[in-house]
Formats: structure tokens, C-alpha cells, sequence
């Protein structure tokens, strides 16, 4: 008996993703080339695609296994978490962390981080361009106002901190990147932002990491300036974020 | 006010005057983004619909060593934690 058009769905999603499905295959014509062929190239086309779209989410992961590996890491990611919504550009939030459980990739420990920095930047890549606080937007306050303010971080800014050298790393993944070896000793504090063109990184001081933390849990710009340690110039800090396009637009 | 309030007042204040070129330097690295424009569209370099040679290349014999650019790091933490 025929299956009911819901049931017929359900085992093409699960085709998809699983096994051939002999209940499946009975339902389509195997006339030239067998059915369990011609389903094939829907699950083939599937992984593929999200494979192509991951990629190009995480050039920099894929620049450091390779594009064999990463195509490997890519199927067992897909397989295990398909899109729960239909943009491309917004599939993989989760590989990063995919990639820190993921046995093949325990010798290279710094991987998932760089993950985390594509996935930022691809975020950033998409977020609106506008909406930028600039030091002109502020000259009207009277000085005694600006530490109370509370500013947050235009779209598309995230701060990356890792053990590892990411800017190092990204570096030396670019295709351009002269040949050599790449010290992986220290950390990286990178703030990424959404550019009028593009996305991009700058790295950010451990004063300028507690103050750009402190605006992101809401605090004040005094607030935010007490957490940073002593040797912070306050001045060069806010002028670099407002100069980035690293804050939101007062509404 | 108290005098570390002023004096982050100051600070602040003195930000907003700082000439622009001074503001926003620093090794800023740019990710430009050609290569992610597009990507909602059916996959056609790769021609992952074309003929049924290339379909459903399931299995787990995928290259295990990372064979990228990965080669060029070294010292550090070799493992994770």
C-alpha cells in the first residue's frame, strides 16, 4: 500500500539524513536507474550543499585540516545537526563546539576557537552596517554625564579571547600568507567588527578587555572603566572603540 | 563629584576630541566577505546534481589527517585542557 504523503515526507527527511529506506524505495520508479540510486542523489546533494555553506562560514578551519578533513567533519557535523531553519549563512553555530568533542580534531586543540572567530565574523559579515555611535553623537553631553552612560556594542561586535594566538593563526590560514612557521605560545583577545565592506578583527589590550566586557553586561562607562587594571589609558580606549564603529547608536 | 569620577570624566570627555586619524588604528586584520556572497544558492561549481558517479558518497573513509596549512603552528599546547 502506498504510504500517505505524511509519511512519505517523513521517510524522505529521514532518508536524508539515514539509511536507505526500503519502504521508500518501493514508492519510486526504478526504471533506468535504480531507485535507491536515484534517492541517493538527494542525500549526496544535501550534505554537499551544507558542506559547501560550512565551508564557507569556516575558511579559516578549513584553510588549517584541509579541505578532505574538513569535508569529513562537515558530513558527521550535518549528520548529527541539521539546519533547524532555512538560511545558509546562518547554519553552524554549533560546529565550533562540534569541533572541540570531535576526536579528529584533538591535535589541533586550538581549532574550535578558530572556529569560534570564523563564526564571529561570519556574524558580523551579516549584521546591519549601520547604527554606529560616533565621538560626534556625544559632543552635546556635558563631561559630568558621560560616566553614567550606558553604551552597548553595535551588531555584529563580539569579543573572541582564546589561549591561542588566533590572529596568528587566521594569518598564516590566508591564502596569501608567506611561508614559515607560526609560534602557537600566547593568547589573543580579539574584538570582532562589522565594517562598511566586510568584517574584521583588531586585537584588543587586557585593560581594554575588561572595559569592552564591562559595556556588554550593561554596566557604566565608570563601571566598566574600575574593572580594567591600573596601567588602562581610559581616553585611548573609548576613542579606539568609537572609532572602530564598535558601539551602538544611543536610541 | 568625587575625584575619580572627574578624572573619568575627563578621560571620556577628552576621548570625544581625539582627531580621528588617532582613533581607530591599530593591525586592524580585514576578512573580506566575496567568497560568502551567494551561499543560498543551489550549489552549481561543485555540480553536486550532476550524474549519479559523484551521488551519495557515504561512508566513513573520510582523510583523517588535517592536511591544511594547520602544519605551519607549532610549539605551544599540544593538546587540549
Amino acid at each position: 500500500m502506498p504510504l500517505a504523503l505524511r509519511d512519505l515526507q517523513a521517510a524522505f527527511a529521514a532518508h536524508l539524513l539515514g539509511a536507505d529506506r526500503a519502504d521508500l524505495t518501493a514508492e519510486v520508479f526504478g526504471d533506468t536507474i535504480p531507485a535507491s540510486a536515484r534517492l541517493r542523489v538527494y542525500r549526496h546533494h544535501v550534505f554537499e550543499s551544507l558542506g559547501a555553506a560550512l565551508a564557507a562560514t569556516f575558511p579559516t578551519v578549513q584553510a588549517l585540516v584541509g579541505a578532505d578533513f574538513f569535508r569529513g567533519l562537515a558530513r558527521a557535523f550535518v549528520g548529527q545537526s541539521p539546519p533547524d531553519q532555512p538560511v545558509l549563512a546562518e547554519y553552524g553555530a554549533g560546529f565550533p563546539a562540534f569541533i572541540a568533542g570531535h576526536d579528529a580534531a584533538r591535535e589541533l586543540p586550538y581549532l574550535a576557537d578558530v572556529g569560534r572567530l570564523d563564526w564571529a565574523l561570519n556574524l558580523a559579515f551579516h549584521a546591519p552596517a549601520g547604527g554606529r555611535l560616533a565621538a560626534t553623537d556625544l559632543a552635546a553631553l556635558s563631561a559630568d554625564r558621560l560616566p553614567s552612560l550606558r553604551l552597548a556594542l553595535a551588531p555584529g561586535t563580539a569579543l573572541i579571547s582564546s589561549p591561542y594566538p588566533l590572529d596568528r593563526i587566521w594569518a598564516a590560514s590566508q591564502p596569501d600568507a608567506p611561508a614559515g612557521t607560526v609560534d602557537l605560545d600566547g593568547g589573543a583577545h580579539l574584538l570582532v567588527l562589522r565594517r562598511p565592506d566586510d568584517a574584521a578583527f583588531v586585537a584588543l589590550s587586557a585593560g581594554e578587555v575588561a572595559f569592552v566586557t564591562g559595556l556588554a553586561d550593561g554596566l557604566s562607562l565608570e563601571e566598566a572603566a574600575c574593572r580594567a587594571d591600573s596601567g588602562f589609558n581610559l581616553s585611548v580606549a573609548f576613542a579606539r572603540l568609537l572609532g572602530l564603529g564598535a558601539l551602538a547608536a544611543s536610541q | 563629584m568625587t575625584t575619580t569620577r572627574i578624572a573619568i570624566a575627563s578621560a571620556l570627555a577628552a576621548a570625544l576630541v581625539l582627531p580621528a586619524a588617532a582613533q581607530a588604528q591599530g593591525n586592524m586584520e580585514k576578512c573580506y566577505g566575496v567568497a560568502k556572497a551567494g551561499k543560498n544558492d543551489c550549489q552549481t561549481a561543485t555540480s553536486s546534481c550532476a550524474g549519479t558517479s559523484k551521488t551519495d558518497a557515504q561512508n566513513d573513509a573520510w582523510i583523517s589527517v588535517p592536511k591544511g596549512v594547520c602544519d605551519k603552528l607549532v610549539g605551544g599546547k599540544t593538546t587540549a585542557g
